[in-house]
């Protein structure tokens, strides 16, 4: 999307729970109303807990919301919580990408999520290939596995 | 061994991105304390069934071949891959509630179909057991048409975990269910927005005048 078209649709002030639609459009097709610019957002524990970011999307079924998951509070699960801000607020710029604020946030979230992954990886061992330049031997294919029951939680 | 660097000017930190790589996580934590093979009955459907997080993968990751807008290529590609992710979780899922079943359990939670053809093996299946197909995924190489099917199969997949929820009472299960579900929720608004954008480079006064993913490239 260029600029111009997130100017014209995001100006109006919705809130945080609706957006902007075109004044006029072209019959026949079907409009969402486009989340505006810099929307409020959630700590990255509660994001991924809650499966978003945006308490604009956060739409639950008959209003019932995780209030933890099992990770949290573990390195895991903050690693996990980091990795989930960096793929919502890419969905998020795929279609806001002239949104300065939320560019800045997701090089930061980056750093963070880069930092985080190496302390990670010196206790619990790799994530990616490439994390193996960081480490002793050929740990790759040491369990536990993601799918596995027990994970690398960091809680034993 | 003696390996020379192949790909001489490629820099360290590009190594990453140079394909489709695996990261050794979860998107969200799967921890089931108790297994139920029962549950894992119906969960299977979003393994293999026609709304499933397969069929997802591979709808918007074929899809994007034909599109001729940058913002569409990325977002079919990043929600493409996050659905590969939840396939994997899915996966996490049915096995860790059909890991250690005894041979009662099987019998008791009717898991006997499903086992009798793929034992504690993860197969792509609908919970009717009828296997994964690519019959449930639509890629016309329209625009409008993709971006509209790509918006029903995220309702499609939200109501399917809507019925999931109404049918579990394991609070382990629940917790991944509810991520899952609400992801659709996300994706539903991204591909909108994305058509919104689709739609504003057409001719306003006639939006099915062409189909961009075909008939710019042929001016």
């Amino acid at each position: 999307m260029d600029d111009q078209t997130t100017m014209t649709t995001q100006q109006s002030d919705c809130g945080n729970y609706k957006g902007a639609l075109p004044q006029c459009a072209p019959l026949a097709v079907s409009y969402v109303p486009m989340q505006g610019s810099n929307p409020p957002a959630y700590q990255s524990g509660e994001a991924l807990t809650r499966g978003t970011l945006f308490p604009g999307l956060d739409l639950p079924f008959m209003n019932t919301v995780n209030t933890s998951n099992p990770y949290a509070g573990t390195p895991l699960g903050e690693l996990m919580a980091l990795q989930f801000i960096v793929k919502e607020l890419q969905l998020y710029l795929d279609t806001h990408s002239g949104d300065a604020d939320a560019f800045k946030a997701l090089q930061s979230t980056l750093r963070l999520c880069e930092e985080g992954r190496k302390k990670y990886v010196q206790l619990y061992g790799p994530v990616t290939m490439s994390d193996l330049t960081a480490c002793q031997s050929y740990t790759w294919i040491s369990d536990p596995w993601p799918w596995d029951y027990a994970e690398r939680t960091g809680k034993s | 061994m003696d390996l020379r660097p192949v790909a001489v000017g490629l820099r360290r930190k590009d190594r990453e991105e140079l394909m489709f790589t695996y990261t050794k996580t979860l998107q969200y934590p799967v921890k089931i304390a108790n297994p139920n093979p029962a549950l894992a009955k119906f969960i299977i459907t979003q393994y293999g069934g026609p709304d499933g997080e397969l069929g997802a993968s591979l709808r918007y990751l074929s899809q994007r071949f034909a599109m001729p807008y940058p913002e569409l290529k990325g977002l079919l590609t990043d929600i493409g891959t996050e659905e590969l992710g939840h396939l994997e979780m899915v996966g996490a899922v049915v096995h860790q509630l059909t890991r250690s079943m005894s041979i009662e359990d099987i019998k008791k939670a009717g898991y006997d179909a499903y086992f009798v053809d793929h034992t504690a093996g993860v197969f792509p299946a609908s919970a009717s057991g009828t296997p994964w197909s690519a019959s449930g995924l639509g890629v016309k190489g329209d625009v409008i048409t993709d971006l509209t099917e790509d918006m029903a199969a995220e309702q499609k997949a939200r109501t399917t975990y809507d019925n999931i929820l109404r049918l579990s009472d394991d609070p382990d299960v629940t917790n991944v269910i509810r991520f899952l579900r609400e992801r659709e929720v996300v994706h539903f608004q991204r591909f909108g927005e994305a058509l919104h954008a689709a739609l504003d480079k057409l001719d306003q006064k006639n939006v099915y005048a062409m189909n961009p993913a075909f008939d710019a490239a042929a001016k």
